[in-house]
């Protein structure tokens, strides 16, 4: 088994000495000589049968800090780590010129993560990288957010790959799809729409600006159907005039891998901006099927929800759905089940992948990444060029503390479908 | 240098990953071996990157350290192979290294790192194969892992520690190269020397900054680190205080903080060294600094992460390792009564501290105090600040003990009286809450704090009977408050649940006799409390636990009750699983029904606060079988005698059959002795050796019960056995001589019975044991031939002759009898019918007017009236001849007249007493309690003779008589005039008496009380005085007396007698109590040492609340009516007195 980043890295880097094969060159400097190399490939195959672990190292590659890019660092190992991501990332076509090369950002993370899985240093440089998204105005030795970063390195990756059936890959992996009903309280009239997201977006405080209590908490509450009333009543075709709505949410579709983002920045009335860090409690395992309501897991509308591989497996988990007291109580009676439910039920089970944690306030602060690694499972902690194994203790710590304010606490939860077996 | 020890340490099969690791790799292991402190002590992962020049030091130091070592080892050929080998090494490391240093050092970390993997699972896979995983409990886990963590952090800290020292290192070598070859000012860009320094110090630049980052990057897996562990240790804090509380409420849990003390120092030294280094890191920007300098924007930021943290870590570490509790009551910590010492400590878990600084931590009682009305407020009268000494030995850490503080109640100006009122405020003493804080003024490496905690809430008292429902409060609170500062808890307590609750009265069972409850038990408890739908839901209401209760007393009363029994009485019993204890009735028949007769178990009464009960079980020969209990014993009766031995000895008195022990069998099948075998008091046979005029006697239990009552209900039960359970007074020589002839003196009180001669019973109060004040007994002169009963102290129940000649009974000043004077006939059967004794029971107040009491002819009936509430209507008559004594108790008593009878007796008690005739007899005898006696005309009378007690007796005449024997208690007696008589015997008490004439006799005999002296003036002509044989206990002086002339007038005799014994032992009162002491068999035995007037020390027999004494603080107080009043202290007695 391999861990995330080193993935495929001799078979895969076999097959990309092709394509890759410039580059290789440009990296046979930093390389050390071939003979060594060979060696320590035969040596981790000698230990690979000893430690079930084909990795000589503690298993994680450190990415050297290049000034404020800590977030960048973090995303970046989240990226990397996600073996369902470096599949996709792996398959680009190399841009052909060199001007090309250093402005393609795919590219460039592909090197990023060539160079990780081949150097034997414990951290490299993303230098080459953020040069290349400074050129998309993703500036350099700046301090960004976040959930901003991903949306921003998530565009550009998706943008500049060229191959159609990877774009669609990629959307279907991290694409959330929400419907979102608009219904006038005075007439009948409803509107659907249905929306893409790349994180769901969670706020942290109700609408009493009471700390909610847990992530399932906030969910709910994301997803709880809201009156629009006063200053807020929108206009019905229907009725010809501003009528009270109820604005609700429904999930269609979950990616493989969801990202949360919680709303720990709070702008309030004046510009400032301030952090909350109070506890907030999440779970390794996510089933969105017992947060939420079924209402709200299924959009009643027939649009078709985006077709994923193998669904059609799942259709054998009808049974476990019939029996479970919640679903006798929805279907009394009636017993065979749509198959899209249950195929999406069955499929909305998650376990965490990664967190991405905060410390410090708003206007310094660090970004640290939590990663279980999905082929050894185990967690590992990302501080720039410093990574170190950690367990489920220390992502706990992330949880936050309404005493400490410059603590680490969860910004961004990446959470992995599970795979049903 | 550890690392390839403990690699080497390793389970086989890790051992075999080393050597699989090093057996292609280009550093062969004896390499590894020899230079293994050196190799590890060296930053090779530094030293791997690109462009550092570090790699290639590196290797020429190898080198270099190989020579050398080789060079030392000797030419032995020991080390002949290891020679080879090591020169073999040497040239294949130089010949592939010698061009690219980097990759040595590449090599040489990844060997290091792998080591420590394999040794990581080496060390897991060997705990886990020391004891299995899934057994090892999750506490110990979590030490493990919290040890295992800190000294992660720790060699990470120095990891960091090296990191730092590098960029130290590095920094001067760029700033010595930056002054050296930067030139700003010149124009030097055409040199192309400059152009490639300069090239050189941007390439160090770069390396420069990276280290630094590196160094941050270090720090914030650091904190990110020290984050999990202050989670943990918080955990386990919180842990240890939720232990303490429990604990505090009686569990059996540990509260040693030592662990978490060290953990938290470690951690807290590991922050302060983080500290220090970030300081350090500030101050190398200081040196050098340059455009988006990492440092400049990260220091500020981590450094601020740091405080935090530790400001956090030091808050938490501050706590109460010992809440406030009173030194004597450390199994009920939290109550606390004003004016008592307690003590109470806190503790500063980082043992960190600046010895220059001197920490002082102050206390403060209720800092915020709850707005409740009626709040009381109080002071700490001790001194409430303390300066934190660090403390010769270190393992003591920081504490500051506060001892010796006492609190006191501020008085409120406003409302007068400080204290509260009925219904002032909502909550009572006892649910009022109060909290100690502690401040401490914290300084250590330059961070300044002021730390506080809180003792869990307390209760003050102000006396020791409000400690039973302060310490309910206390249960009540730290079992179900989640707040451990809500001082307001009370003014809506929440329920309990059943399975909690359970729990904690377990805990007081626990810790008060080492037994916890069993199932069984509680489940009774909960039946008591819930019926019979208790269920794990149930709850209880805080009222329902603590004040309501139907039998009279609460729930909680009842249980401490038992506890108080427990703690006092049955420690051994209960702790052997002895005694049953909860067992509802129907259970117990449950559980008897199929045993066979004499199976008895023991249990605690339902009715009775703090009482143990036995039921046994009977089959009688036809139909169900029958239960039997006797009424509860409580720490009353066990105070005297064990509740073993009273198993033991148990009676049950049958009608005409012998007395049995009907408890044969303890539940379920166990031999009484076999059970209690261990538990019997030894009984001290040698001790009795001594005074073998006494015979040997010992004290049993017995019951009685008539032969067709039934029994079916404990009520019925109750009821039937109220004359049932009896301390039996046998006196084995006459016991076993006169068959019959038992006294038997009832509840609770015990006496020593000291057969003298001929079937004469004294019981004297010294020996005398106790007669409880509540409980009337019964003291039962069954049969004697001339038995004397003389029973001194106070608060006699119940006096029940039953039959037998001439008993007679003092109450009072102990008189002495003169066998002589009781020249009786052959015994005749005094018979004083049931009816009549069982209306003379003083100690029933209820007794009704319009009484006659009749003591029947022939015969010394004795009647005993007791106090108060008699009515005067009361007309006794001792009607006729023979030696009847008659005892009026106190005041109000009616018109008596002893009409008839050679040796009629008459006591009365104090106060108020009408007119007394003892009209005719020849040994009538006359005791006058104390005051307000009218006038007494003991009319005829031989042998008549009359005692008056202390103060106010009016006149008195003895009027004829040969031996007529007048004898005066204490002061005030009016005039007496002993008018005739041959042999009238004159005894006046201390001071203050009035005339006195002797007027005619032959022989009159005048005794004044104190002193032990007799004065035996006989007027005429003849006059002697005698004094007592046992002359070596009295003052000299008094052996000087000489015997004065028949003619001498009394008074002065007195007075002279007074100026004797003033100067010489200070107060006359000493003597008095000296002789008033009602053990008078003993003064005369010369045993009162208290006569002794060297010692100061004959106060010590001076028992302020003797009813003999004059009292003269307390003058509401009659003296002899306390003989029969209810509301005294019992006179404490010694078990030993009874063997």
């Amino acid at each position: 088994m391999l861990m995330g980043q080193r993935s495929g890295c001799q078979e895969k880097s076999k097959k990309l000495e092709l394509a890759l094969s410039e580059t290789m060159k440009a990296e046979a400097k930093i390389q050390n000589n071939e003979e060594e190399a060979e060696e320590l490939k035969a040596k981790d195959q000698r230990l690979a049968s000893v430690f079930g672990v084909a990795d000589l190292k503690n298993g994680a590659i450190g990415l050297y800090n290049v000034g404020q890019s800590c977030c960048l660092n973090s995303l970046l190992q989240v990226f990397f780590m996600n073996i369902h991501f470096t599949g996709i990332l792996r398959r680009i076509t190399v841009p052909p010129c060199a001007m090309q090369k250093r402005r393609n950002v795919p590219y460039q993370m592909l090197l990023l993560l060539e160079k990780m899985q081949c150097g034997k240093q414990k951290a490299v440089s993303p230098i080459d990288l953020a040069c290349c998204l400074s050129a998309y105005r993703v500036k350099l030795f700046v301090q960004h957010d976040a959930a901003q970063l991903f949306l921003n390195l998530w565009n550009l990756v998706k943008k500049q790959m060229k191959k159609p059936e990877l774009v669609e890959e990629l959307s279907n992996l991290y694409t959330i799809c929400v419907q979102e009903h608009l219904a006038c309280q005075k007439c009948s009239l409803e509107t659907k729409r249905n929306s893409n997201m790349l994180t769901l977006p969670l706020p942290v405080l109700d609408s009493n600006s009471r700390a909610l209590r847990t992530l399932e908490k906030c969910l709910q509450y994301f997803f709880h159907p809201e009156e629009l009333t006063d200053h807020n009543m929108c206009f019905c075709e229907q009725c010809g005039r501003k009528t009270p709505f109820l604005q609700s949410m429904k999930l269609v579709h979950l990616p493989q891998t969801l990202t949360i983002h919680l709303k720990r920045f709070c702008f309030e009335e004046s510009a400032y901006i301030h952090k909350l860090s109070h506890y907030l409690p999440f779970p390794q395992d996510l089933d969105f099927n017992a947060v939420l309501t079924e209402n709200q897991c299924q959009a009643d509308d027939s649009e078709k929800p985006p077709v994923q591989d193998g669904l059609s497996e799942q259709q054998t988990y009808c049974l476990a759905h019939v029996t479970s007291p919640r679903r006798r109580k929805s279907i009394p009676g009636s017993f065979p089940c749509s198959g899209v439910c249950c195929r999406a039920k069955a499929a909305w089970q998650y376990e965490l992948f990664a967190v991405i944690a905060h410390s410090g306030s708003t206007s310094c602060g660090h970004y640290c990444a939590y990663i279980r690694s999905l082929t050894e499972c185990k967690w590992y902690c990302f501080n720039d060029s410093e990574v170190c194994q950690v367990s489920w203790d220390d992502v706990k710590c992330t949880y936050g503390h309404s005493n400490l304010h410059w603590g680490e606490t969860a910004y961004l939860l990446i959470y992995m479908k599970k795979h049903p077996q | 240098m550890a690392q390839w020890q403990e690699v080497q340490n390793l389970a086989n099969a890790y051992l075999e990953q080393v050597h699989q690791l090093y057996a292609g790799s280009a550093l062969p292991m004896a390499v590894r071996q020899c230079l293994a402190a050196w190799i590890e002590s060296q930053n090779w992962r530094q030293a791997a990157e690109p462009l550092s020049s570090h790699a290639r030091m590196l290797f020429h130091s190898l080198l270099a350290l190989l020579d050398e070592h080789l060079g030392s080892l000797g030419m032995g050929n020991e080390d002949f192979m290891l020679k080879h080998n090591l020169r073999k090494a040497r040239r294949d490391l130089q010949a592939e290294f010698e061009e690219c240093p980097d990759n040595l050092a590449n090599l040489v970390a990844n060997l290091l790192q792998e080591e420590r993997q394999i040794l990581r699972l080496g060390q897991a896979g060997g705990e886990g194969g020391a004891a299995p995983a899934p057994s090892t409990p999750p506490e110990s886990n979590r030490e493990q892992q919290i040890q295992r963590r800190l000294a992660e952090f720790h060699a990470a800290l120095q990891e960091a520690e090296r990191a730092f020292r590098h960029l130290e290192d590095m920094q001067d070598a760029f700033d010595f190269c930056f002054k050296l070859h930067y030139r700003p000012g010149e124009d030097r860009t055409n040199d192309p020397q400059y152009t490639q320094q300069i090239q050189a110090l941007q390439a160090k630049l770069q390396i420069l900054d990276r280290q630094r980052r590196e160094v941050l990057a270090q720090m914030q897996q650091l904190l990110g680190r020290s984050e999990t562990l202050r989670d943990f240790l918080q955990q386990e804090l919180e842990a240890w205080q939720e232990r303490q509380q429990r604990a505090c409420l009686g569990a059996p849990v540990d509260t040693r903080l030592q662990p978490l003390e060290t953990w938290f120092t470690e951690l807290g030294q590991g922050l302060f060294q983080l500290l220090q280094l970030l300081r350090a890191l500030g101050d190398l920007r200081q040196k050098v600094s340059y455009e988006r300098d990492p440092l400049k924007a990260e220091t500020p930021l981590l450094e601020r992460r740091l405080l935090e943290l530790l400001t956090y870590l030091l808050r938490r570490a501050f706590v109460v390792e010992q809440q406030p509790s009173m030194p004597n009551a450390c199994k009920r910590p939290l109550v606390l009564r004003t004016t008592s010492k307690f003590s109470a400590r806190a503790r500063l878990l980082v043992r960190l501290h600046d010895r220059n600084h001197r920490m002082e931590a102050k206390i403060h009682i209720d800092r915020d105090p709850p707005k409740i009305k009626g709040f009381r407020k109080f002071n700490i009268l001790t001194s409430s600040s303390k300066t934190l000494l660090a403390g010769d030995c270190p393992q003591e850490g920081l504490v500051c003990d506060f001892q010796y503080l006492t609190l006191k109640e501020q008085k409120d100006s406003r409302s007068g009286k400080g204290s509260k009122g009925v219904g002032e405020g909502p909550l009572v003493v006892t649910e009022e809450l109060h909290l100690i804080t502690f401040t401490l003024a914290y300084a250590y490496c330059g961070l300044q704090l002021e730390l506080e905690t809180s003792t869990l809430p307390f209760v003050i008292i102000s006396n020791n009977n409000q400690l039973s429902s302060a310490w309910a409060s206390i249960l009540w609170f730290n079992m179900l408050s989640c707040d451990p500062k809500e001082q307001q808890f009370f003014s809506a307590p929440p329920p309990a649940p059943w399975p909690r609750l359970a729990e904690v009265l377990s805990w007081q069972f626990e810790s008060v006799a080492e037994r916890g409850l069993s199932k069984d038990h509680l489940l009774m408890l909960a039946e008591k409390l819930f019926g019979s739908k208790a269920s794990p839901e149930s709850t209880v209401a805080w009222p329902k636990f603590s004040k309501d209760g139907a039998a009279g007393f609460s729930f909680w009363a009842w249980l401490d009750g038992i506890l108080g029994l427990l703690q006092e009485h049955l420690k051994q019993l209960w702790k052997a699983g002895l005694i049953l204890g909860f067992v509802s009735r129907k259970q117990e028949k449950k559980l008897l029904k199929g045993k066979r007769t004499g199976t008895f178990l023991i249990r605690f009464s339902e009715s009775v606060l703090g009482g143990v009960t036995c039921t046994w079980v009977e089959h009688p020969e036809s139909g169900p079988p029958a239960f039997r209990a006797v009424v509860p014993y409580t720490t009353a009766e066990l105070e005297s005698l064990a509740l073993p031995d009273i198993i033991r000895d148990y009676q049950l008195l049958v009608e005409e059959n012998i007395p049995e022990n009907p408890l044969q069998f303890l539940y379920p099948n166990i031999p009484r002795d076999e059970a209690f075998g261990p538990y019997y008091s030894q009984r001290q046979e040698a001790n009795l050796m001594e005074q073998k005029k006494y015979l040997n006697r010992r004290l049993i239990r017995v019951s009685s019960r008539q032969a067709n009552e039934s029994w079916q209900t404990e009520e019925e039960l109750v009821a039937t056995t109220e004359n049932l359970e009896m301390l039996q007074l046998q006196p084995s020589g006459l016991g076993t001589q006169e068959p019959g002839g038992l006294a038997s003196l009832q509840h609770g009180s015990s006496g020593t019975l000291q057969p003298r001669g001929l079937g004469t019973l004294q019981v004297t109060s010294g020996n005398l044991g106790t007669l409880q004040p509540s409980s009337p007994g019964t003291v039962q002169v069954v049969a004697t031939n001339l038995g004397m009963l003389q029973v001194t102290s106070g608060n006699l129940g119940m006096l029940q002759v039953v039959a037998g000649s001439p008993g007679t009974m003092q109450p009072g000043v102990s008189v002495m009898q003169q066998p002589g004077s009781q020249v009786l006939d052959p015994p005749q059967l005094l018979q004083v019918g049931s009816g009549v004794s069982e209306l003379l029971q003083p100690g029933i107040r209820d007794l009704k007017p319009q009484l006659v009491l009749q003591v029947v002819p022939e015969g010394q009936g004795m009647l005993q009236v007791g106090p108060g509430a008699m009515e005067p209507q009361l007309v006794l008559q001792l009607v006729s001849e023979g030696q009847g004594l008659l005892q009026v108790g106190s005041e109000n008593l009616g018109t008596m007249q002893p009409v008839a009878g050679d040796t009629g007796m008459l006591q009365v008690g104090p106060e108020n007493l009408g007119t007394m005739q003892p009209v005719a007899g020849d040994t009538g005898m006359l005791q006058v309690g104390s005051e307000n006696l009218g006038t007494m005309q003991p009319v005829a009378g031989d042998t008549g003779c009359l005692q008056v007690g202390p103060e106010n007796l009016g006149t008195m005449q003895p009027v004829a008589g040969d031996t007529g024997m007048l004898q005066v208690g204490s002061e005030n007696l009016g005039t007496m005039q002993p008018v005739a008589g041959d042999t009238g015997m004159l005894q006046v008490g201390p001071e203050n008496l009035g005339t006195m004439q002797p007027v005619a006799g032959d022989t009159g005999v005048l005794q004044p009380v104190p002193g032990a002296v007799e004065l035996l003036p006989v007027p005429e002509g003849q006059g002697t005085l005698l004094v007592p044989e046992e002359q070596g206990t009295l003052p000299p002086e008094l052996r000087d007396l000489e015997p004065l002339p028949g003619s001498l007038d009394v008074q002065e005799l007195l007075q002279s007698l007074e100026n004797v014994l003033q100067p010489r032992s200070g107060t006359l009162e000493t003597l008095e109590a000296a002789e008033l002491m009602p053990d008078m068999l003993e003064a005369r035995d010369g045993r009162l040492e208290g006569l002794d007037p060297g010692l100061a020390g004959s106060a010590a027999l001076l028992n302020p609340r003797d009813p003999f004494l004059p009292q003269p603080e307390d003058t509401a107080l009659p003296t002899v009516s306390s003989l029969f009043t209810t509301d005294f202290p019992p006179l404490h007695i010694d078990a030993s007195d009874f063997q």
